[in-house]
């Protein structure tokens, strides 16, 4: 968001539902993108740590994602 | 009308709460016409209810509106106040068409859930809200491309400014994910999964109660039944503030998506 344009009343709410209607969904992104990820690493190299490591960084990222778009 | 009993006849003599089958998969009206069960017809007569009432209100407006059109433009004022402006901004008018439609043809769906003897939600079967879901999705992607150009429309959404350089292909994939497929997933079967579950409810407390107090009154069982019937009332008035707030919802989102499609965030 570019702080000199000139800001009218209803950008805040249009803010916070947009940030309301997409936080949930840019988590389940992410688990879904590197938690599969992580699945199919797990299934090419025979090992099973990398889908839950997937998941948790899946998670992390989205929330910076959401921090760096909403947070602020 | 006798379909409660029908539907209770799992075990003969004991209670046995409705199943999904029991409460959503209909015989054709015709037979022979597999397509037209009471969903079908029930979307068919919601369709002719919204039209009825919007030719009714609109046809001829009035400039101090009396009746039907004092209704209606309650209606119209709402989506567009609290829809339409917040999302759109100044092309919140030329939307209003597609978006009151949407909003009184869902309301009118729902509504349906809580008729006498209709009783059945048509948004309950999925495939009703995917389609206008689906509708809404073509749009937003045809709308995107035509306003920000097919490589900037991806642009913008994938490589929304203000993130440091190295991060965006990890997050990238997040942003596709979430605005191509979770989208217009999540904006069907959020009032799907309402409709289905609301409905299960209902069905299940009016079960409870006609089968406590009609088909086996017991000195046990009355009060159970009894709670039943409270909890049908209940759940009714309860039922139909989620399903107007779902209308509404639904009407949101697309405003939503639209008004993503038009702009890219900035």
């Amino acid at each position: 968001m570019s702080e000199e344009k000139k800001r009218r009343p209803e950008d805040d709410g249009q803010d916070f539902a947009n940030a309301a209607w997409s936080i949930p969904s840019y988590l389940l992104s992410g688990m879904a993108i590197y938690g599969g990820a992580g699945w199919l690493l797990d299934r090419w190299l025979g090992t099973s740590a990398l889908f839950p490591i997937g998941v948790v960084v899946g998670v992390a990222l989205a929330v910076y994602l959401v921090y760096r778009k909403y947070g602020r | 009308m006798n379909a409660l009993t029908v539907l209770a006849a799992d075990t003969p003599g004991e209670f046995g709460a409705p199943t999904p089958e029991s409460l959503f998969v209909f015989e054709p009206i015709i037979p022979g016409v597999a397509w037209f069960t009471k969903p079908v017809l029930l979307a068919i007569l919601s369709s002719v209810i919204v039209l009825g009432f919007c030719w009714a209100a609109f046809a001829k407006p009035k400039i101090v509106p009396r009746g039907v059109q004092n209704v209606a433009e309650y209606g119209y004022m709402f989506v567009r106040d609290q829809v339409a402006r917040p999302f759109l901004g100044k092309d919140a008018d030329r939307w209003m068409g597609l978006l009151l439609t949407m909003f009184f043809l869902v309301l009118v769906w729902n509504l349906m859930g809580v008729v006498p003897f209709i009783q059945f939600p048509v948004a309950s079967h999925i495939a009703f809200p995917v389609v206008l879901a689906v509708t809404i999705y073509i749009l937003k992607v045809y709308l995107g491309v035509k306003h920000q150009g097919a490589i900037g429309y991806f642009k913008n959404m994938m490589f929304p400014p203000g993130l440091p350089k190295p991060i965006y292909f990890l997050l990238a994939p997040i942003e596709f994910l979430s605005n191509m497929i979770i989208a217009p997933f999540t904006h069907a079967v959020r009032l799907f999964a309402n409709m289905f579950a609301g409905h299960m409810l209902l069905a299940f407390f009016s079960m409870v109660g006609f089968w406590f107090l009609f088909e086996k009154l017991t000195p046990l069982g009355a009060p159970i039944g009894v709670l039943g019937v409270v909890m049908t009332i209940v759940f009714t008035g309860f039922e139909m503030f989620i399903q107007f707030l779902q209308a509404f919802l639904f009407a949101m989102l697309a405003a939503m998506y639209i008004g993503g499609a038009l702009h890219a965030e900035h």
